[in-house]
């Protein structure tokens, strides 16, 4: 493996057994996760990871009307639609050679901002806490939650439950309190969402100039008054999540292994500054840092850049594993870039999509995903960067950067520090978030709970913003322009999951090339044609297995955690297909005569 | 394009979603011929009703004019 370190050699004489989830429930059910476990030294020894479904954006695209680009990328994710919207709405600025009305971008960052709040909150406690909670405990891990009824939750006078197996129990599907609350909640912030951006999750009132929402004082009021009724749920989830987890790697030692890789993590930035951005893209070194979640790249701890200029030219759409043709012999779009660096052949501007749909095959190819890489000029390595599920990245590149300083969320000495006002029940809170020591599954769903926070205390800035430049009288929302014959355009933000960018090539005012790069292809990319295994299979292969149960009635509820961790795209929940588990081999091993098997 | 079989197209993948000569809502200058809007980015009642908008009007100038949407 060459993004995470190998463990040493194993124990006992391994007995491997293939284990496939194909679909993974709880996301859009076509993510395959095939590994082999070997359950005597409790190690998962391989994993691919696949996706059966073809989607064509990019074939489909060509030879439209590029103002329709943001209508139709929504339609990409059932749940993340309106990031796409954003993002091409960025995209198609840059390519027309306009900019938002700062009152439009504030309606757009407020829209984002519940989205985020909305679709973490669903996310995190709807969807992979089922993996934490009593009625799945019970069944996976029983001496886990025998201990946590005995553990006193350190939080209980804030969120109210006073053993860790309480908190378990609010968690379960249907009954449980925290689950109910948190659909509660996911209306309102929706209710939110659509105050700004017209509809969820298709936004109606997003185009490239600007929005169609008119800012009212009612429409901002009513923002407010739902985000404050919020607010103190959002105190409570973060120190619950906090004991839990806390919890968690206290009672699994060794739990930081399961979903753990090297930290290689990208952002692309997110909520636009109106004061700084033009989306010329001569000047997206100083917009992009200029944003409200700073974009980066990480690279074990180390921040190696933040500039926007730097991360596009750095991005290698490679295949190797992927059921495509190769398309070096193309005629590149984009030779250069408007401040004249070249463009590589595998940049999404230069990309042309040859399916090949063919049998699946572990050795060869074998999904619909392409390997999308950042190539590190200075190591020569093409990195297999994932996003930690989004806020993982979001937090650790915005810490480390240290440019972000708002009354409510501020980024110094390499930690996120975020202050929440007072609510209904509790009083003003700061929460901390710093880089954690590993880049695991544990700690990137710590990071979406900090993030939904980090979301909902810049909604609090950009609502100030705007009601400031409602009551000068300003309503300006709309910038209007030409499509000009031949442009291009590139725009970054974060999609819910993590880095989200469109590449736009325009010729004859129709699009030629166009090519939107969501989260889910960084993070579930197959092996690359360096071998390089894709984020979700770099992280479950060689991980430990800590469920109790055996083969017969495996549950493989770790790997599950490990895959969900990164928030693998949709939540649509379909039925979980769990073979009996066929063994392949059981090997005896004499290595260093440490059995007899 | 790829080499998959398929079906005859029900559209032209050219087919635009503009037809000549119909007004397009982006052109340059629609945002100053929208009645009530102001080129400072400001608004007034017309913007929201053609019925003697004057009387919807602040009552005071220093009052910001926010007429409904």
């Amino acid at each position: 493996m060459t993004a995470t370190e190998q463990m040493t050699a194993a124990g006992k004489p391994p007995q491997i057994v293939e284990m496939d989830w194909d679909p993974i429930t709880r996301i859009i059910g076509n993510l395959g996760i095939y590994t082999k476990i070997d359950f005597a030294n409790r190690r998962v020894t391989e994993c691919h990871s696949t996706s059966s479904l073809f989607r064509g954006y990019s074939v489909f695209m060509k030879g439209k009307d590029p103002r329709d680009a943001g209508f139709i990328t929504s339609r990409i994710c059932g749940i993340c639609g309106d990031n796409h919207t954003t993002c091409s709405v960025y995209a198609q600025n840059m390519a027309y050679g306009i900019a938002n009305p700062p009152m439009a971008e504030w309606i757009i960052n407020l829209g984002e901002a519940a989205e985020y709040l909305f679709d973490h909150t669903i996310f995190q406690d709807n969807l992979v806490f089922v993996d934490f909670c009593e009625a799945m405990v019970r069944q996976t891990n029983p001496g886990v939650l025998a201990r946590a009824e005995a553990t006193a939750a350190p939080h209980a006078g804030v969120h109210g439950m006073r053993t860790i197996a309480d908190i378990m129990r609010a968690l379960n599907p249907f009954e449980g309190a925290l689950y109910n609350e948190a659909l509660r909640v996911s209306r309102i912030t929706r209710e939110m969402f659509c105050l700004m951006e017209g509809r969820h999750v298709h936004p109606s009132t997003v185009y490239p100039g600007g929005v169609g929402t008119m800012p009212e004082p009612t429409v901002f009021t009513d923002y407010l008054s739902r985000l404050l009724e919020i607010i103190d749920f959002v105190k409570k989830a973060v120190v619950l999540n906090d004991d839990l987890f806390d919890f968690w790697y206290d009672a699994l030692p060794g739990y930081e292994e399961v979903g753990r890789r090297r930290v290689l993590l990208g952002c692309w930035g997110a909520f636009q500054d109106p004061s700084v951005v033009d989306y010329r893209y001569e000047n997206m070194t100083d917009w992009g840092r200029a944003m409200y979640v700073t974009p980066g790249i990480v690279v074990d701890g180390k921040l190696l850049t933040t500039d926007l200029v730097t991360i596009n030219l750095g991005i290698r759409i490679l295949l190797g594993s992927s059921f495509y043709r190769d398309w070096t012999n193309e005629e590149p779009f984009v030779e250069r870039d408007p401040l004249g660096n070249p463009v590589d052949i595998r940049h999404p501007w230069n990309q042309t999509t040859f399916p090949e749909p063919q049998k699946r095959d572990f050795g060869d190819r074998y999904s619909w995903v392409m390997s999308p890489r950042w190539l590190d000029e200075r190591s020569g390595e093409h990195l297999a960067l994932d996003t930690g599920g989004g806020p993982f990245a979001r937090l650790y590149t915005t810490a480390l950067a240290g440019l972000v300083d708002t009354p409510y969320v501020k980024a110094r000495d390499g930690e996120v520090r975020i202050s929440l006002p007072r609510g209904r029940s509790l009083p003003e809170t700061e929460l901390r978030w710093s880089p954690p020591a590993w880049s695991n599954a544990i700690e990137r769903d710590r990071a979406r709970v900090y993030f939904v926070a980090y979301a909902a205390a810049m909604a609090l800035h950009f609502l100030e913003q705007a009601m400031d430049r409602m009551r000068s009288g300003d309503t300006r929302t709309f910038t209007d322009f030409e499509v000009p014959d031949e442009t291009i355009g590139c725009g970054f933000h974060e999609a819910v999951r993590g880095v989200l960018s469109h590449h736009m090539v325009v010729r004859d005012g129709k699009i030629a090339n166009y090519h939107p790069y969501p989260p889910t292809p960084w993070n579930g990319s197959p092996r690359d044609s360096f071998g390089t295994p894709g984020p979700y299979e770099d992280a479950v292969q060689n991980m430990p297995i800590f469920e109790e149960n055996g083969p017969e009635s495996f549950k493989g509820v770790d790997v599950m955690r490990a895959v969900r961790s990164f928030d693998p795209c949709l939540p649509c929940g379909v039925h979980m297909y769990l073979g009996g588990g066929r063994t392949l081999r059981t090997v005896h091993s004499p290595m260093f005569g440490a059995s007899h098997g | 394009m790829a080499p998959i079989r398929v079906g005859p197209p029900d559209v032209s993948p050219d087919a635009p979603s503009h037809v000549l000569g119909v007004r397009e809502g982006n052109a340059v200058g629609s945002y100053e011929a929208q009645s009530g809007h102001h080129a400072d980015g400001t608004a007034d009642a017309r913007r929201s009703t053609g019925i003697r908008p004057a009387d919807r009007d602040p009552l005071s100038p220093a009052m910001p004019n926010l007429p409904p949407g």
